[in-house]
């Protein structure tokens, strides 16, 4: 039942801050997703709780274990941290068959042949690739390879999992598949999850938890839903869902009225007051409900794809994305009428920061 | 108290950090590498530059008026600044400027025909593709000088150089070569750019083979004609391999010493090579500033070439994803193209060896007449009585021709080995810790051995070895081979670690594997291809080297080279040519055989 | 970066314990007072590989001799005479040479001393040599280059005075090796420029002119010759090649200045060469006012000997009739011990020695600026 604790965890490549003052609880049996952009850390993030690179700063331990501290000058190999990783590429070896690729690690850990032979047999049974035994990885297809190196990293038993964007070499369809088998997996093997991704969707499905990362520096760090319905900031807030939350600059009135794109509106909330300042408004595009109420907006364009349509909407030069569930569809340059549904988000115009989660109130045009 | 606990802090932070370096292979490869080739690389160079400032005893003391042992620029002023006797001309100015042109139009000629032959066999639906690229790698294998001496027999005639006697073109086929043809800068250029082509097809090659066919299909689709594509795509993506070749035949060919002796000397055309080697004997200090001005140009091309190849790294990366290339289809022309080639190829590199063969069994020079052909310089015995001259015995009966062959194989065998196994490390090191500049450092140390001129190698490890007493013999000789051909193994190791996913080590790591046993396990046997090529090269070099150990072999029947050129000196030219034949055959077979066994070849040694 | 350099160098250092140097020179002095029996007793009682290095091939042959002779294994080595010299310099321990034979007296002069060898003049022979093939290096032997021509042909250059060869009708048929490549042909030259023959060089002009030498700015007779001597020379590889191209059927007209040992490799066709020298003594006259040059080859124990006494028997025993025989078996190599006859068919040495130029080391050391001169001449 391992937890995973970062403690001011830094990297640091010269002068360039890969990770900054990173502080992260990863609880037991947790399934949680680094989150980011290319570029933002996670990976390094990741690499360093598994020991393949160094922290420059801070501590890390696994299971109460202290497997790095910089300064006590700890610094446990990956393979005492008892870990697996899987790596984006699969990183299966050309020379050896799939049995061998599985095994190797095995012998190397000096379990007896027969003990091999029997957890091979469970883990290509488990993944359902015991007739490829005999064959080389590059006989095999992307899926399949997947598949040999999830039992490759499995096979030790490592009470955590390191995932490096595993399912980004997959066509689409293989990888809605592998998601609900990694789920599956999560539950089966009982062990702690991390996962590295720059897919929201991928982040938002599989994780009890996410991390959110941008430029080194953690962003937020809690389950998807929280973090989809009252993001840290603008840059959490715009990473998260699809299509993106709609975010309208405007200016919050000494009397709590709320002015922007054209519109006005109170904002009711229950935290303290806000006080009179620019603020940025957050809307997610499924509380715009397209077709009620007494605002009036012009059809950009539409999406429809059968379950949902994405409309933009134009409301007096302010763009909106809005989603209407369910097969409909609107002219184009057609007007239509619609409202605002449960919660909007302020953030700070200055610094991006969320200040208050609440409803928008009797919203009208003009302003 | 305070003050004790940030101490300790501060200390165990330190060793955490250092504890955390020296965890990694990569540093500890790189930190030895770095030590060991500073003190068998820059060491020398060092003492050789303490020798252009310093006066020797004999006849630098006498003509300077110097006591021995003193420093001073006198050898600079010589050599840079004498206008008595057109002396600076001579021995500097005229040989400089002759080499520059000789090393320029080398590498042009290299990069044309190797470039134009790969383009061909890569591109092209070109006939006889399979003995075009069998062969090509001859010319490299074989000692430069044999083909100078192959040209020069071959060319010869009565009207030009001795004026003494004609070649087979003259005698056999009436047609009298010009001399600029023969003798001088056109021959030496040609010799040499022909020797190294072989470069050239491997670098542009090995980039052409992995180009991805989209970059030349967009164009196409965009409807660029054929000799655009090649001009404006095809050409850029090769720029870097072809600056890598100008690298290497540039400095191979201004150190090149018995081509311009051979095909110079007669015509008294003079390069910076000739020079050195014969300043060596009275005046060394000005030979080691030669030598100096060598490296110099060296060290620049090899800085010009890394400037621009990183500027251009964008052009270089091959995905290897593309399936089919479209292959050009010479149509009409195919079949003369490829005509013209083999018979290029069958005079550059098949031809020589049927010289060879036909000049090692005729008695008298000239006669290639039956009754003037004997086997007796292979098989013969008691030839002393017979012949006046040569060894009693045919060569493949003289026990010293056996016990050379076996210590040039050992020793070949060794430096491949040594060198081989060292690039491997090095180029994991490098990979692993590239854009370090401890990783650069180690890189460029140890490709510095290929810009020393071979011959002042030999003389520097002489000086150091003496002071060294138990440094001698074979060790010495497998020592200074090693490092001399490293730079061969180091790019080809470098090469191929960088093709390597750093995955697919760490895979093993997070299993606990070994370091030595992810080497010998899993990263040998994936790359094992251009690793065992990258033992190759050194080994085929080390086979036909002459300059660079003529100082230090013990006697000078203890490697082949040596005892060829004893053999020549001698005028015992049956005795040289079948010697020659014998190293040439070796190395052929050893290639082919490591070829069949492993598929690993020349080829892939100095690797895309 | 520099902690390690020195720490390198540091490791280098105390592996590099300096050989103690044996006292060479006292052995030798106690040598040359020895005689035979008491020179093997010594030699026989020295341990390790023997080993010698010569700049002439048939040294194989003598030490193959020699080690069958007193059961002491000889490594014989064939070295270029400058090989040699960087040997002596940098080679220390029992891989190096005890002894060496080796030619160019100018650069041995120095080697002498710079203390790389040692003088050995072997009791057997001291009476039987003159002082100046003793001192202050021994000649084992003196070998000759001689003008030698293609004797095919209507225009045999049958030379009868050196200045024939300045004829611009000669031009590019004169053959001879480079001096850069050869130090003994860079001696011959310079010493063409030395009073002594180039006063002779200015008799031989008018003799063949009828007028007396215009020097124009030429220093001397010698300085003129060599100016236009090379000017219509070409360059052999070496003196093999060259004895080979120039007895071609091919080359007639041609002729050569190369050593007269050549003339027994088979690969030549002795038939059709003429050695001017011989041409012009059958008919009574003498090539004036040389027919060639002559130069020593000396034997000398090496400073660093790991087996001196050795060494110095095997001098002993070249210096010997027995042990000259691998080169008195042909012509074209006379000892300086009168009591070795020369090969039949061959001049005797005093008929050389009077008719060549001789290397004079001194000279040669004093006026090296005159090689300069020569380089100019060997450009195009």
């Amino acid at each position: 039942m391992p937890e995973i604790i970062l403690n001011n965890v830094a990297k640091r490549f010269g002068k360039f801050v890969a990770v900054d003052n990173l502080n992260l609880h990863i609880e037991s049996n947790s399934f949680i997703t680094l989150l980011g952009p290319s570029g933002c850390g996670k990976t390094t993030t990741l690499r360093m709780i598994a020991g393949l690179e160094t922290p420059t700063e801070g501590s890390i331990s696994i299971d109460d274990k202290v497997v790095f501290d910089a300064d006590r000058g700890i610094n446990l190999p990956p393979n005492k941290r008892d870990v697996g990783f899987l790596f984006q590429n699969y990183a299966l070896w050309p020379h050896m068959t799939v049995y061998q690729n599985i095994a190797f690690g095995l012998e190397n850990l000096k379990w007896k042949k027969q003990d091999i032979r029997d957890r091979v047999s469970e883990l290509l049974k488990m993944l359902r690739i015991e007739p490829f035994e005999k064959r080389y990885p590059a006989e095999l297809s992307g899926g399949q390879q997947q598949r040999v190196a999830i039992a490759r990293t499995l096979a030790p038993g490592p009470k955590v999992l390191f995932m490096d964007e595993p399912l980004s070499n997959l066509d689409a369809k293989l990888r809605m598949e592998m998601r609900t088998e990694l789920k599956r997996l999560h539950r089966d093997t009982d062990s702690t999850f991390v996962y590295v991704t720059h897919d929201q969707l991928e982040a938002m499905t599989l994780s009890t938890n996410v991390c959110i990362m941008e430029n080194g520096v953690l962003q937020q760090f809690a389950p998807p839903l929280v973090m989809y319905n009252n993001p840290a900031n603008l840059f959490v807030a715009d990473f998260m869902g699809n299509p993106t939350m709609n975010f309208i600059d405007g200016h919050l009135g000494v009397d709590g009225r709320l002015t922007f794109g054209g519109m006005t509106a109170m904002f009711g909330h229950s935290g303290e007051y806000l006080g009179e300042r620019d603020v940025v408004v957050g809307i997610r595009p499924e509380y715009i409900h397209v077709g009620e109420g007494d605002l009036k907006a012009t059809v950009y364009s539409t999406l429809p794809s059968g379950m949902e349509t994405t409309v933009k909407l134009d409301v007096k030069g302010t763009s909106l994305t809005a989603v209407v569930f369910g097969d409909l569809d609107y002219a184009v340059d057609s007007e239509v009428s619609f409202s605002f549904h449960k919660a909007a988000v302020l953030f700070d115009k200055a610094d991006g920061k969320n200040i208050a989660k609440g409803q928008l109130l009797s919203p009208a045009m003009g302003g | 108290m305070q003050q004790v606990r940030t101490g300790n802090l501060t200390m165990n932070r330190l060793r955490g950090r250092v504890k955390a370096w020296l965890s990694k292979p990569a540093n500890i490869i790189l930190l030895v590498f770095l030590v060991t080739l500073t003190a068998l690389t820059l060491y020398p160079l060092l003492s050789m530059l303490v020798e252009t400032v310093t006066i020797h005893t004999g006849r630098e003391a006498r003509a300077s008026k110097l006591a021995a042992g003193t420093l001073s620029l006198y050898h600079f002023e010589r050599l840079f600044a004498t206008s008595e006797n057109q002396y600076s001309w001579i021995q500097f100015y005229e040989p400089f400027l002759n080499t520059l042109l000789v090393s320029l139009s080398s590498s042009v000629i290299a990069i044309l025909f190797g470039g134009v032959v790969a383009f061909l066999v890569t591109r092209t639906n070109l006939k006889y593709k399979k003995f075009v690229s069998a062969v090509f790698t001859f010319p490299y294998i074989m000692p430069a000088w044999t083909l100078a001496l192959f040209w020069e027999t071959f060319f010869k005639n009565v009207n030009i150089g001795l004026k003494t006697s004609n070649g087979i073109m003259a005698s056999v086929f009436g047609v009298y070569a010009p001399e600029w043809f023969v003798y001088g800068a056109f021959p030496i250029a040609l010799v040499l750019g022909l020797h190294y082509a072989p470069f050239a097809y491997i670098l542009i090659g090995g980039i052409l083979r992995n180009m991805d066919a989209n970059l030349e299909e967009a164009a196409t689709i965009l409807k660029t004609s054929r000799p655009r594509i090649i001009w404006k795509i095809t050409l850029p993506i090769v720029k870097p391999a072809m600056l890598s070749t100008f690298l290497l035949v540039f400095a191979s060919s201004m150190s090149a010493y018995s081509v311009p002796v051979f095909l110079g000397s007669p015509v008294r055309y003079y390069v910076l090579s000739t020079k050195m080697k014969s300043l060596m004997d009275s005046y060394p200090g000005q030979a080691y500033i030669i030598v100096g001005v060598m490296i110099l140009f060296g060290v620049g091309i090899l800085l010009l070439n890394q400037k621009v190849t990183n500027s251009r790294k964008q052009f270089t990366t091959v995905t290897g994803k593309s399936g089919q290339i479209s292959k050009i289809n010479l149509g009409k022309a195919n079949r003369p193209v490829a005509i013209l080639l083999v018979i290029i190829l069958l005079m550059v590199a098949v031809v020589p060896l049927v010289t060879f063969a036909l000049e090692s069994v005729i008695i008298k020079a000239g006669d290639y007449s039956l009754s003037n052909m004997t086997l007796d310089f292979w098989i013969g015995t008691a030839l002393d009585k017979r012949l006046d001259q040569g060894d009693s015995t045919g060569i493949l009966l003289n026990p010293k021709v056996w016990n050379a062959l076996i210590f040039s194989l050992s020793l070949a065998v060794t430096c491949a080995i040594v060198a081989g196994t060292c690039g491997i490390l090095v180029g994991y090191g490098v990979a692993k810790r590239r854009g370090s500049r401890l990783a650069s450092w180690v890189n460029s140390l140890s490709f510095f051995p290929y810009l020393m001129p071979a011959l002042a190698f030999g003389a520097i490890y002489l000086a150091m070895s003496s002071q060294i007493p138990w440094l001698r013999g074979f060790l010495l000789l497998a020592l200074v081979g090693s490092v001399k051909y490293l730079p061969f193994a180091s790019r080809s190791g470098v090469n191929a670690m960088l093709q390597l996913s750093g995955e697919i080590e760490e895979a093993a790591v997070i299993t606990g594997v070994p370091w030595w046993k992810r080497m010998v396990r899993v990263i040998f046997p994936i790359q094992k291809s251009s690793f065992l090529s990258g033992y190759l090269l050194p080994m085929v070099s080390c086979m036909r080297e002459l300059s660079l150990f003529v100082l230090l072999v013990p006697t000078s029947n203890t490697i082949l080279t040596t005892m060829l050129m004893q053999y020549s000196e001698k005028g015992w030219a049956q005795f040289g040519n079948a010697i020659n034949l014998l190293i040439i055959i070796v190395v052929l077979l050893v290639n082919f055989t490591v070829n069949k066994l492993t598929g690993a070849s020349i080829d892939k040694g100095v690797g895309g | 970066m520099k902690k390690l350099l020195s720490l390198v160098l540091a490791a280098m250092l105390v592996l590099c314990c300096i050989p103690a140097l044996a006292d060479v020179a006292a052995d030798v002095e106690a040598g040359q007072a020895m005689t035979h029996d008491e020179l093997v007793e010594k030699a026989l009682a020295e341990s390790g590989t023997f080993v010698v290095y010569g700049n002439t091939s048939r040294i194989a042959t003598a030490a193959e001799a020699f080690a069958a002779l007193y059961g002491i294994p000889t490594e014989a080595n064939n070295l270029k005479d400058q090989e040699i010299y960087t040997k002596l310099r940098n080679e220390t321990g029992a891989g190096a040479a005890s002894m060496v034979m080796i030619q160019d007296g100018a650069q041995l002069t120095d080697a002498i001393d710079e203390g790389l060898v040692i003088n050995f003049v072997p009791a057997s022979v001291k009476d039987k040599l003159d002082e100046k093939d003793q001192q202050p290096a021994l000649v084992h032997q003196y070998i000759n280059k001689l003008f030698i021509y293609n004797n095919l042909g209507d225009d045999v250059p049958a030379i009868r005075n050196v200045w024939e060869l300045t004829d611009p009708a000669m031009k590019d048929r004169v053959i001879f090796k480079n001096p850069e490549s050869e130090k003994v042909n860079m001696n011959f030259l310079v010493m063409c420029t030395k009073p002594e023959w180039s006063d002779k060089l200015a008799a031989a002009y008018e003799a063949w002119k009828g007028e007396p030498i215009d020097l124009g700015e030429y220093q001397n007779a010698g300085y003129k010759w060599i100016a236009e001597f090379l000017d219509n020379v070409t360059f052999g590889k070496s003196d093999t090649t060259i004895a080979e191209e120039v007895s071609q059927e091919t080359a007639a007209g041609k002729i050569g200045l190369f050593v007269l040992s050549k003339l027994r490799s088979s690969s030549v066709l002795t038939d059709n060469l003429t050695v001017a020298q011989y041409d012009a003594t059958a008919e009574g006259y003498e090539v004036n006012p040389f027919s060639g040059f002559m130069y020593p080859m000396y034997t000398m124990v090496n400073t660093k000997a790991s087996r001196p006494y050795t060494g110095m028997l095997f001098i002993e025993y070249l210096m010997s009739q027995e042990g000259f025989q691998p080169w008195g078996k042909s012509i074209g190599a006379y000892s300086p011990n009168a009591e070795i006859a020369v090969n039949e068919g061959d001049l005797t040495i005093d008929v050389w020695k009077a008719t060549t130029v001789m290397e004079d080391a001194d000279y040669i050391l004093e006026n090296f600026e005159v090689e300069d001169f020569i380089l100019l001449h060997c450009q195009k």
